[in-house]
């Protein structure tokens, strides 16, 4: 019995199945406790406690949410599309979760029983188009759940959102392909074999690149200070008329592209799963599992950088205004990462024959 | 060109403006202010203020008190700065019946007067710095009003609505040890405004966001009646302490900031630099303290003669004037309130227009309204 189980596990298809469920559970995980995180690391910037009475330091809190958002009641109003009104935040919430499943966390976990990669999902060849394709679709679910609302305020939110995020793709987009170019491969993992062969870490040459992909992956999102489609204070947001676990959809989307794209930038600019200061490759030939795990670490901690810079910008800066959102994106932004893609294809072409 | 278009495209491309309902239950409207805005896109063309939600009927109720009676009943018109109020209130009494206030009295006066201001000023930093996006703000500023309303209470026993003063001066001297405390949390105080600065007036974001935003030019100001951080802004020097001195305010050496553009970064600067000044004044009041009577003497049943008595003080908001007509009996005849909250909300028309939504509501919190004062 245990063999025939153990065979099965060999099998690539369920070896995929179980992979999938490991990586739901985790980055589930993961994203309920980034807004446990977030919001006491908001309460010590802003000289105050956050949730700490559910469970001890508030651990259980993203559970209890979870709970009471399930058990709200879901209303409709009437003067929605009920049915664009339902499945909207479907679309802001699963092509984001989609892209976990492209990224490579760590270098092989070399083991007798298989030679498959443990700690890459689907790490297909044109990984960053899929990523940047996913992104794209988000948008949908802001613009509809906006539409859909029936409702002015949402109605304005879902425009801001739409026209924030398709303005605020093009730079990233933009930024991106330099980092390909750099690599010569759409694929996540061979971008960061690139840095490790390399021994140069991406942020260094392609700097600018690196800082509009900062500004815009905060826009992507839509956290401050480019929190215009929910500017609370203002219009409310795209999400005015929804409650319970629909609400919690987008609530738990934005949170979700936010761990992604924390996750997304290490392997693009900051090496990856690269140990920084030590030589990877050589090293794990001969320790393939340690390098594997302490991969992993390296990755997981890079990843922790960036999504403490998004919750650090959110407690320091004022929101933007809309037009002058648009101005950056189009007029600074866009110009400076046209310049820089040129450049950058200039070097690959000229210098690094 | 438009009427050239079949009739089926001008419907499709025919734009037209939105009515928008803001209020009164929006987060950024301080209260239950209503704007009705007529809009172009995200552009405002039209205004159309509704107030009233919050209407308790003030002037009306204080016609049916005692002149003692209704001095707590002005703490509730803008409750984050009921000391200054009751001063308002109680000052005007005061001059109906021609009654000299110790000079010790005014002093403590003028003393939780500016720590009120202090206290409105720090309310309004942290909700007009929320509304416009910095969230953190708000906990500083809130934190060093909690050290502000923790210092009233020593001194006058309540936290929010302190019916502060008796007619004919002060309840209370300084509790033991107030004095040293008052002093540590100035300087405190003083390095804190430096760190608001810090988070804002050099932030870039938060300069375009308010530089150039909501004008309103010195004449338009002055024409509006509008009073307090709202006018001085626009370059108007107007300031009740200065230019009709009441209480001690004389005995100080202080500072009205004016602005020079009139718009919201300017109104911004202008409060900013009042807790400045409010800090001097305090500690000048303070080292200057004189000694004497707390209380000038009042018989216990007030019957002012009959008469009228105008009487206005520099409000956190702008001057507040308080209009008292006496029949010579023991309740007020009339009471009148020239509430600054209610008028600097009138100049909100001009300031608006063609301003964006997001502008709107810095515009809001610029002026810094409590509905409690707007609908009395």
């Amino acid at each position: 019995m245990m063999s025939y189980v153990y065979d099965l596990m060999k099998t690539p298809f369920v070896l995929a199945l179980i992979k999938i469920v490991i990586l739901l559970v985790v980055a589930f995980t993961v994203i309920a406790y980034i807004t446990l995180v977030e919001r006491r690391l908001l309460g010590f910037f802003q000289s105050r406690l956050g949730p700490n009475r559910v469970g001890p330091l508030g651990l259980i809190q993203p559970i209890a949410d979870g709970v009471k958002l399930f058990i709200k009641e879901d209303t409709v109003p009437i003067h929605s599309n009920s049915l664009l009104f339902r499945i909207a935040p479907i679309f802001t919430f699963f092509p984001s979760l989609v892209g976990f499943g492209v990224l490579t966390f760590a270098l092989p976990w070399i083991t007798p029983a298989s030679k498959m990669h443990l700690f890459a999902l689907a790490d297909v060849d044109l990984g960053v188009l899929l990523v940047l394709s996913l992104s794209s679709l988000g948008i949908f679910g802001l613009m509809l759940g906006g539409y859909a609302s029936g409702s002015k305020y949402p109605y304005f939110g879902g425009l801001r959102a739409c026209s924030q995020m398709l303005s605020y793709e093009v730079p990233l987009t933009l930024s991106i392909i330099t980092v390909v170019m750099m690599a010569n491969s759409f694929r996540l993992s061979d971008i960061v074999t690139a840095q490790q062969t390399h021994r140069l870490y991406f942020f260094i040459p392609l700097i600018i690149s690196f800082v509009i992909y900062l500004i815009c992956m905060i826009a992507e999102t839509n956290r401050t200070p480019f929190d215009l489609p929910e500017g609370e204070s203002e219009i409310i947001g795209f999400h005015t008329e929804y409650s319970g676990m629909r609400f919690g959809f987008y609530y738990v989307g934005e949170y979700t592209n936010v761990v992604f794209l924390s996750m997304l930038a290490p392997a693009l600019f900051l090496g990856g799963y690269d140990i920084p200061f030590v030589n990877d490759i050589a090293l794990w030939q001969v320790y393939p599992q340690l390098i594997s795990i302490l991969g992993f670490c390296s990755y997981a901690i890079k990843s922790v950088l960036f999504a403490y810079f998004y919750i650090w910008v959110r407690a320091t800066f004022p929101r933007y205004r809309y037009d002058q959102l648009l101005k950056i994106g189009w007029l600074v932004l866009l110009p400076i990462s046209l310049v820089n893609l040129f450049i950058v294809a200039g070097i690959k072409l000229f210098l690094l024959k | 060109m438009n009427n050239e278009r079949p009739s089926y495209l001008r419907e499709i491309f025919e734009t037209k403006e939105i009515e928008l309902n803001m209020g009164p239950q929006h987060p950024a409207t301080h209260g239950v202010y209503r704007a009705i805005l007529t809009l172009d896109g995200e552009r405002i063309v039209g205004l159309n203020s509704v107030i009233g939600y919050l209407h308790r009927g003030i002037e009306k109720w204080a016609e049916y008190r005692t002149y003692k009676q209704a001095t707590p009943i002005f703490d509730r018109l803008d409750y984050l700065s009921a000391v200054i109020n009751c001063h308002g209130y109680v000052g005007a009494v005061e001059k109906l019946l021609g009654v000299e206030i110790p000079k010790k009295a005014e002093y403590i006066r003028v003393i939780c007067d500016e720590l009120q201001r202090l206290a409105s000023h720090l309310i309004w930093l942290g909700t007009h710095a929320l509304d416009i996006g910095a969230m953190s703000v708000l906990f500083y500023a809130i934190r060093e009003r909690e050290a502000v309303v923790d210092l009233l209470e020593a001194q006058l026993g309540q936290r929010l609505l302190n019916n502060a003063y008796p007619i004919g001066g002060v309840r209370f001297d300084f509790p033991k040890g107030w004095v040293e405390v008052c002093r540590k949390f100035l300087k405190v105080f003083k390095g804190k405004i430096d760190d608001y600065e810090e988070l804002l007036t050099g932030n870039r974001i938060w300069r375009q966001r308010t530089i150039g935003v909501g004008y309103i030019s010195r004449e338009d100001a002055i024409a509006w009646g509008l009073s307090g951080p709202t006018l001085r802004a626009s370059n108007v020097f107007f300031d009740v302490r200065k230019s009709i001195p009441y209480s001690a305010y004389p005995d100080f050496d202080f500072e009205i900031p004016l602005g020079q553009n009139g718009d919201v970064y300017d109104r911004y600067l202008c409060r900013i630099k009042e807790m400045r000044q409010s800090v001097r004044i305090i500690e000048q009041a303070l080292d200057g303290m004189p000694e004497g009577e707390l209380k000038a003497k009042v018989s216990p049943i007030i019957r002012p003669p009959v008469g009228e008595a105008y009487f206005t003080v520099e409000g956190s908001k702008g001057q507040l004037g308080f209009y008292i007509i006496s029949d010579g009996k023991e309740k007020p005849y009339r009471v009148h309130i020239k509430s600054p909250s209610f008028i600097n909300l009138q100049g909100l028309d001009v300031m608006s227009r063609h301003q964006l939504i997001a502008d709107m509501v810095a515009l809001i919190g610029s002026i810094d309204i409590v509905l409690g004062e707007v609908d009395r």
